[in-house]
């Protein structure tokens, strides 16, 4: 029945084909054949075939890889492709049966893989960007966010200096205030969660950077918008690597070992510094100088150290019964910095992609997994190194506070709990670990249908699952410090874990025709996605009082997407090329009467010049619109009126009895989607006979109804702020990419790639009315007074810019302390008189990799450069003035130097002078890489390598480090400068 | 095919439509319940209730912190009594403070602008609170009632939730009126959601809480029939004293007489006076029978960063000892002006001369069986003392029984050898000897000589004489034995004059001080006091040294000020940011009236007294004074000396008719309530806030004080919701 059915429609669609094309053919002379795959011999559906005269005449093969092809008037030639494979010509030459083996080809140099399929590079519309393995960035990398740094045009990535410390992806800048301003990552296809489970560092950590085959950036919206509503900052596509069918066995290992160390320190006042400006500033005789030691401590020397890293892969891949497979297992140690930080990973990954079904049925099965252990230093090390008297000692064996040094209160004689803690202490007194479990499991069926191999059906199913267990632990019976509490003996026993499971079902159907002049690729699909996360904890001191512990178990919480959507890829003449997409997305998180919203996406792209031999190779031209939406802002019951039980400790006495309470929360029943309209002019190109190509893109965001966390009118709501949809924002921007191929021959070849984008980001609506004098959201907290910020949102300013005083100078430049500029001019210096300086974002992002080879050398490096981006200095307004030195509860303190370069003598004087919002641009030399490969030494193919990462940084500012993602400078974990060694070897 | 697209098309679109279902999601956690259900749960409604008392109290659903009811600003400052108390006192005579937070030091120095978040998160807290009762009030209407079958003494005590509530909204109304005057306006007839309140104007506002007070007042409970911690009859009076009290400030009316006529109710309604002044701050004040509303606080189930723990906390630092206030430590930033000190009497302590501290002399053991532990050796306190270093000791012990007996020991650990005895009682001391015995109970005087192993054991009577003595130089007031303090006491009235102490009423071993420096010696000068009133007089014959205490007990004890390493002034915009210039206030402590630290060193259980009887008295005496009919000024000076006399403990400082006026009861108010949340409406009541006819330290800025724009009498309404809410006009010149 089904053979009958298949017969049938086969010859249908022949008839249908013959029909079709015969007023043009007639007389033409028919050419019929077999494509196959060159390794496994399996035929290929839906190969092209066309003639290289003529390109508007071709015909694909079907389900078993014949083809029947008339000649059109002046074709001599016929040309083979196939997604993936490379291309094959077949001069006719009189023959009527030419059968074809392709042979698998660099993938991803022909295709890109965008939302819900793949699409010829030459053919995309929208403004997309790959980068695979080859051009990933090199060094101890444990996170795949580290990969792409510098790479793409217009993507930030900010790491932190933790061991597997997560990174701050920006695609375009901020397009969100509230929301999340992290991009989509879909990973094989199984769009990911932006958290992490309780006690993991990095959400994408889960994945091995060795297992990583290439990574796609969509930018814009004509690209993301199939993705929705959650597409507004971008989408990352990661795809894992696989094994290709037929493929002999190999097994790869590759591995390193590194050294790290702080690659700069805060400039706080050395010991005899100390003394001589306590001295001076205190009379003899006075209980600060009585409380000055005779050590000479760098306490910075005592929390940091010399970190060694060592990674280990081993992957297995090939094909056995016709099943590719690859397999690898991975391990990574990394220590921090920070003394007592430690990462430690294992993972795993597996991939098998057979094909069934007469190769009708694709089938791909990967499984992901991850099992670290992690050692929490505690990061208040940081700054209390900094804040310790260096003429103190770290240790006394005096102490009764396990004999760390440590200020105590005159009165009582225990820690005064003002004073900065002891930061060897703080390290090694605390033992915060967290042992985390991830995998991912996706499956996925695309069947080709026997009777209409043009029409596909792919389901996709995923199940990502987390587990995180941690605790805290510091010793209790009062022997330490910083956990002292004289009533009930003090220090910490808390314990927590958590679990999260991600599950997604998709469906879609795809027709894909290329006919003549008309190709046309029509998807369309429904995705269902379930977030489910559930956290226990208790928390109580280390004895266990009744009045300390705090505990609460299972507190889950859902979150359901549903989705439809549908895209239209036409092109035309294979020149111009039209896309259509709409995607159609419900949440659980907004009421029913907001929760569906609509995100349509069109792009045009010409192909203005192709395959010209000249100067001008290609150039395509990308025009493109769409709309995206922001949906993640935390809770996911924001639209429902609840109500929260208290905790114990926040009762109420009603006679003789603690009342535990029931509070009616805020909510706004209108929250809905926030919705960014993207404008995007583009070319792709490729210039000087290949040697040159690259992109240039020039864009627009619109976002509107901003989720936004404002004041409610007083009175109107049960808290006096909601998250709404209050606001508007654009972003402008222009990037270029640039791939240069400076020398090719037989022994030598130098590839430099060069990207530059700029980007100004303007909020211009933030309220229901438009109150001019209105002053903006405070943003950006800092140290230096609780709860002060530095930052405003401010309509006609760039997101989170500096809100602070103009600082007035002598006529030397000399700061006058406590002086700053009456702006308003109404005579007095007040509040009023702040006004909005330069902002965190870089105008202009750089990156520059260069990779040269000369027979078996290998040079490399890459590095990045922000321009225009301010850091406020919080370092030096928290600690540099001279009043710090001795506190009114008997204790020292360190002061950053420039409170003594600028004789600074009091905070408040410090703490909103726009003297510390300093440009911060910058270049970072991210990596210098050295290798030599030796063939046939071991194995088949055997590299070595050194690599310094981190070697240096070019920049005005004279704070630790300029690259912050907020542009707050306070107490930043260091980065680590990296001296690495690696091999690696295939059998 | 045609049959396969209707099964695909019929397949998705059931699978579609089951799985939009999926959107309909409700809280998981059991701690979240939604509006529809949390009524089935007859306990809710009293625990929706004592949220909106928590509301003054803790600043969200987890203590310390942690869901917070308001945000924008650290939770800990945006605590309602927090916010009250920067308002109210830091902004006047009694408090400054010296860190380095956000605008906060534009509080003192009186030139804070709309875009104050300290003032946004008061601000936010009243119309928090407000909102919450309106809430309070839909949900327990008879009509929600009825339709859930709420019957029976559930229902009853309803009524009495809803008149608690409108109370509740009615103190918040209050302090918009007071600290806002202009501000929006929203019942329980306004719904949560989008829309713009109407901006209200003072003489409504004030109609509408005299409206609400005077509707709900007997609706609520009884005087002093409620739970404690729940508002009755008084509480609802008492407010409606305060709002008549300033009605000329806030509308230009005058309403003393209704304000004395509420005050004369809330007097009789049975609340008395606490005897001590202290213990209305203390730990236990809950026991107090003064207290008309608190805001409850607990160490263990009522904690906040803000609230008491941030009253007690932020004033202590420098050399002032935590422990003495029950905390673990003090956050070095509040203190005191000293034109408000001086509103005291110098003798502000009560303490004339100190107990000397020890000196290190030799010393040799006496333990013995009238030790709580017997023969505790070790207890190095337990000593005699050579203070000449001439191996001859001498002290006493007192013996709680009779038939005590003693050893002496060269070293505090017998294990160490050097103990004596005496064998045969006989005066005379050897090695290992027999315990040496005394007789009936009472104070003993001990010498051991070792230049010749003699030793004294003598039972002896104290008293004090002198011409500033009731007895004279021939009758001795007697002291007798605090065991607990460990010292000898008296309490004596004295005149200005001159005492000594003398041992069995006899001359033959008298003490003076030669040299006043508080230690005594044998035949010494006699000791002058210059200050006639009641005196405890402690007298310590256990230190190495003998030494004295005069503690003055006829003063104005409401002077609690830490002055311990601190100076009275500020004299540089420098030193505000220093802990020791300014007198600390400790008048507020985690101590219980009996001693003991409370429940929790770090988070006080002191209830904060937001109405009471003292606050009373001073506003009938006052509303006497600006014209309240129908009393005379003797009966304003009966209330105001009510108020003196607890505060002297004693009729000392009493003043007569002619010498009561406006100013001073607006000093006495200081005296009586500072640090509690009235100054401010106290000084703008008396046109003293802003204008120069009472300057202190740091008001506008200079060290000395000077007048400030009128404005700041009110504080805008904050920008944040001037920008929010298009109807909101600002108040005049911000």
């Amino acid at each position: 029945m089904r053979n009958f059915f298949a017969t049938q429609t086969k010859t249908m669609l022949l008839y249908i084909i013959v029909l079709f094309t015969a007023n043009l053919l007639i007389g033409q002379k028919l050419v019929t054949g077999i494509v196959k795959d060159a390794q496994t011999g399996e035929p290929l559906i839906g190969a092209n075939i066309v003639s290289k005269e003529n390109t508007s005449s071709g015909t694909i093969t079907d389900f078993d890889g014949s083809y029947t092809y008339e000649t059109v008037s002046g074709t001599t030639t016929l040309v083979f492709s196939y997604a993936g494979y490379n291309t094959v010509e077949e001069v006719i030459n009189g023959r009527s049966v030419i059968d074809v083996d392709l042979a698998a080809g660099k993938i991803l140099e022909d295709v890109v893989i965008i939302g819900y399929g793949t699409v010829k590079r030459e053919d995309a519309t929208g403004s997309v960007q790959s980068v695979s393995s080859s051009s990933f960035n090199r060094g101890a990398i444990t996170s795949p966010q580290e990969l792409l740094a510098g790479k793409v045009a217009g993507v930030a990535i900010t790491t932190g200096g933790g061991p597997d410390e997560g990174a701050q992806i920006r695609i375009r800048g901020q397009s969100s205030l509230s929301a999340s301003n992290d991009p989509l990552i879909v990973i094989d296809g199984i769009p990911v969660e932006n958290g992490s489970v309780s006690g993991n560092r990095n959400p994408l950590n889960v994945i091995n950077p060795n297992d990583i085959e290439s990574m796609t950036v969509l930018k814009d919206a004509s690209a993301t918008a199939i993705y929705g509503s959650r597409a507004s900052a971008g989408v990352i596509l990661i795809t894992t690597k696989k094994g290709t069918l037929g493929s002999k066995l190999k097994i790869g290992y590759s591995g390193n070992y590194s050294l790290g160390t702080t690659a700069n320190r805060v400039d706080v006042l050395k010991a005899d510094e100390y003394r001589t400006l306590v001295e001076a500033t205190y009379p003899e005789g006075s209980p600060a100088r009585a409380l000055l030691g005779t050590s000479s401590t760098d306490w910075q020397d005592e929390i940091y150290r010399t970190a060694h890293a060592q990674d280990h892969n081993v992957n297995i891949s090939g094909s056995t019964a016709s099943i590719p497979f690859r397999a690898s297992i991975g391990f990574t140690s990394k220590e921090g910095l920070l003394k007592t930080d430690k990462f430690e990973r294992y993972s795993f990954g597996l991939n098998l992609s057979p094909k069934l079904l007469d190769n009708t049925l694709q089938l791909n099965v990967g499984l992901k997994g991850m099992l670290s252990n992690n050692q929490f230093a505690e990061r208040g090390a940081i700054g209390s190194s900094l804040s310790w008297d260096p003429t103190q000692t770290p240790l006394n064996a005096a102490s009764v506070y396990s004999g760390y040094t440590t200020w105590l209160d005159t009165n009582t004689g225990f820690p005064n709990g003002l004073a900065p803690a002891n930061p060897i202490a703080l390290l090694n007194l605390r033992n915060d670990q967290s042992e985390v479990s991830r995998y991912i499991g996706n499956f996925s069926a695309d069947y080709r249908f026997k009777f209409m191999p043009s029409l596909r059906a792919n389901l996709n199913l995923g199940y990502d699952h987390s587990n995180g267990d941690g605790s805290l632990f510091i010793p209790g019976g009062n022997t330490v410090a910083f956990s002292f509490q004289k009533d009930f003996g003090g220090g910490i026993n808390n314990t927590y874990s958590q679990q999260r499971t991600n599950s997604v079902v998709e469906f879609y159907l795809n027709y894909k025709k290329e006919m003549k002049d008309h190709d046309i690729d029509l998807m369309g699909g429904y995705s269902w996605q379930k977030f489910y996360r559930e956290n226990s904890f208790r928390n109580s001191d280390a004895a266990g009082t009744t009045a300390f512990v705090l505990e609460r178990k299972n507190i889950a919480e859902e979150l359901f997407l549903v989705s439809l959507f549908t895209r239209l890829n036409y092109s035309f003449k294979n020149k111009y090329l039209l896309t259509f997409s709409l995607r159609s997305d419900g949440t659980s998180r907004f009421s029913p009467d907001t929760r569906w919203g609509l995100f349509p996406a069109a792009a045009l792209a010409v192909k203005m010049i192709e395959n010209n031999n000249n100067y001008l190779n290609n150039v395509k031209l990308r025009l493109g619109w769409g709309v995206t939406g922001q949906q993640d802002i935390g809770s996911p019951y924001v639209y429902q009126p609840v109500y929260q039980q208290s905790l114990f400790n926040a009762s109420y006495q009603f006679g003789e009895t603690f009342i535990n309470t029931y509070r009616p929360n805020g909510y706004d029943y209108n929250i809905k989607w926030e919705e960014t309209t993207t404008y995007n002019v583009g070319f792709d190109y490729s210039v000087i006979n290949n040697k040159l190509s690259g992109t240039l893109d020039i864009y627009q965001r619109n976002t509107k109804d901003l989720l936004n966390y404002i004041p409610v009118p007083a009175g109107t709501n049960l808290t006096n702020f909601i998250s709404t949809n209050i606001g508007n924002m654009v972003n402008k921007g222009v990037e270029l990419g640039l791939n240069y191929t400076a020398l090719k021959n037989s022994t030598t070849s130098w590839d430099i790639s060069f990207n530059v984008a700029y980007n100004t980001n303007e909020v211009t609506k933030l309220t229901a009315t438009d109150d001019p004098k209105y002053e903006g959201v405070p943003t950006g907290g800092i140290a230096g007074g609780v709860g002060s910020t530095i930052q405003r949102h401010r309509v006609g300013f760039a997101p989170a810019s500096f809100f602070v005083f103009e600082q007035l100078y002598d006529e030397n430049g000399n700061v006058l302390e406590g002086q700053f500029k009456d702006r308003n001019g109404d005579g007095a210096v007040d509040d009023l008189d702040k006004y909005l300086f330069k902002k965190p974002a870089a105008d202009v992002i750089l990156g520059l990799t260069s990779n040269f080879k000369y027979k078996s050398f290998d040079f490399s490096f890459a590095g990045r450069a922000n321009l225009g981006n301010y850091v406020y200095n919080n370092v030096a307004t928290d600690m540099g003035y001279i009043q710090r030195l001795y506190h009114p509860t008997n204790y020292l303190q360190n002061i950053h130097r420039s409170g003594l370069v600028n004789n600074f003598l009091q905070q408040r004087n410090l703490t909103f002078s726009d003297y510390f919002v300093t440009e911060a641009s910058f270049f970072r030399m991210d990596h210098i890489t050295l290798g030599y490969s030796f063939d046939k030494l071991v194995g088949n193919y055997l590299r070595i390598y050194a690599t310094v990462q981190n070697p240096f940084v070019i920049t005005k500012y004279k704070g630790l480090d300029p690259e912050l993602g907020n542009g707050i400078d306070n107490n930043v974990y260091p980065r680590t400068q990296t001296f690495l060694f690696g091999v690696s070897v295939d059998f | 095919m045609k049959k396969w697209i209707a099964f695909i098309v019929l397949t998705v679109s059931f699978t579609f439509s089951s799985c939009f279902k999926d959107l309909d999601t409700v809280p998981l956690d059991p701690n979240l319940i939604t509006s529809g259900t949390v009524f089935n749960n007859p306990d809710a409604y009293k625990q929706f209730l004592a949220k909106l008392y928590a509301g003054f109290a803790v600043s969200g659903q987890e203590g310390p912190s942690g869901q917070a009811d308001i945000s924008g600003i650290d939770e800990g400052f945006g605590q309602y009594l927090r916010g009250m108390w920067y308002h109210q006192e830091l902004t006047t005579d009694e408090a400054l403070i010296g860190w380095n937070d956000q605008t906060i030091y534009d509080f003192h120095e009186l030139d804070w602008t709309a875009s104050d978040g300290f003032t946004y998160a008061f601000y936010s807290r009243v119309f928090y609170q407000i909102p919450l009762v309106n809430e309070f009030l839909r949900e327990t209407t008879d009509e929600k009632l009825g339709s859930r079958g709420v019957t029976g003494q559930l229902r009853t005590d309803i009524a009495d939730f809803r008149a608690e509530a409108r109370f509740i909204r009615a103190v918040s109304y209050w302090h918009a009126l007071d600290i806002f005057r202009n501000v929006p306006f929203v019942t329980e007839a306004d719904k949560v959601g989008s829309f713009f309140p109407e901006q209200t104007n003072a003489a409504d506002l004030f109609k509408y809480i005299e409206t609400e007070l005077l509707d709900i007042e007997n609706k609520i409970k009884a005087p002093r029939s409620n739970e404690y911690g729940r508002a009755d009859r008084a509480a609802v009076w008492t407010l409606l004293a305060k709002l008549y009290l300033n009605a000329e400030v806030y509308t230009g009316q005058k309403k003393y007489t209704e304000c004395l006529a509420v005050c004369e109710k809330v007097i009789a309604s049975g609340f008395t006076l606490e005897p001590q002044y202290q213990n209305l701050f203390l730990a236990d004040n809950h026991k107090s029978n003064e207290i008309i509303f608190p805001i409850t606080f607990d160490g263990i189930n009522t904690r906040t960063w803000g609230g008491m723990t941030f009253i007690i906390r932020a004033g202590i630092g420098g050399s002032i000892n935590p422990l003495e206030s029950g905390v673990s430590g003090g956050w070095g930033g509040t203190r005191t002006t000293r034109q408000f000190v001086e509103k005291f009497p110098s003798d502000l302590t009560g303490i004339i001369s100190e107990f000397n501290p020890d000196k290190n002399y030799p010393k040799v053991y006496v333990p013995g069986s009238y030790q709580s532990t017997p023969f505790n050796g070790s207890d190095s306190k337990n000593a005699l003392t050579s203070p000449k270093s001439n191996k001859i000791y001498e002290g006493y012990r007192y013996f709680a029984q009779d038939n005590a007996e003693l050893v002496i020991l060269r070293n505090p650990s017998s294990t160490l050898g050097g103990k004596l005895g005496d064998n045969g009682a006989d005066g005379t001391l050897e090695t290992g000897g027999a315990n040496i015995k005394a007789g009936s109970k009472g104070l003993y005087y001990i010498k051991v000589d070792l230049n010749n192993n003699t030793y004294v054991l003598e039972k002896q009577t104290w008293g004090v004489v002198g011409s500033a003595t009731p007895g004279g130089w021939d009758n001795d007031t007697e002291l007798t034995w605090n065991a607990e303090l460990g010292y000898l006491t008296a309490k004596v009235e004295l005149t200005a004059g001159d005492i000594k102490f003398r041992a069995n009423k006899d001359w033959v071993l008298n003490l003076g001080d030669t040299g006043a420096d508080g230690i005594l010696e044998a035949g010494g000068n006699d000791i002058k006091i210059t200050k006639s009133g009641g005196y405890e007089i402690r007298l310590d014959l256990d230190s190495p040294d003998y030494t004295y205490e005069l503690r003055l007990t006829s003063f104005d004890r409401r002077g609690i000020f830490g002055t311990k390493g601190q100076n009275i002034d500020i004299n540089t915009l420098n030193d505000v940011a220093i802990f020791n210039n300014g007198y600390a206030v400790l008048k507020f402590k985690n101590i219980t009236s009996a001693g003991k630290t409370g429940s929790n060193v770090d988070f006080p259980d002191t209830d904060f007294p937001m109405f009471r009887l003292a606050d009373v008295y001073l506003m009938a005496s006052e509303s006497i004074l600006r014209g309240a009919s129908g009393a005379s000024k003797a009966k304003a000076t009966e209330f105001f000396n009510i108020v003196r006399q607890r505060a002297y403990t004693g009729s000392a400082g009493n003043i007569t008719e002619n010498n009561l006026n406006l100013d001073l009861i607006l000093d006495e108010r200081g005296r009586e309530l500072y640090w509690e949340c009235h100054r401010r409406t106290d000084l703008v009541r008396f046109n003293k806030f802003t204008t120069a006819d009472y300057l202190w330290a740091w008001k506008g800025g200079v060290s000395q004080g000077q007048a400030v724009d009128p404005k700041f009498n009110i504080f805008p309404i904050p920008s944040a919701d001037i920008s929010a809410n298009p109807k909101l006009k600002q108040n005049p010149g911000y």
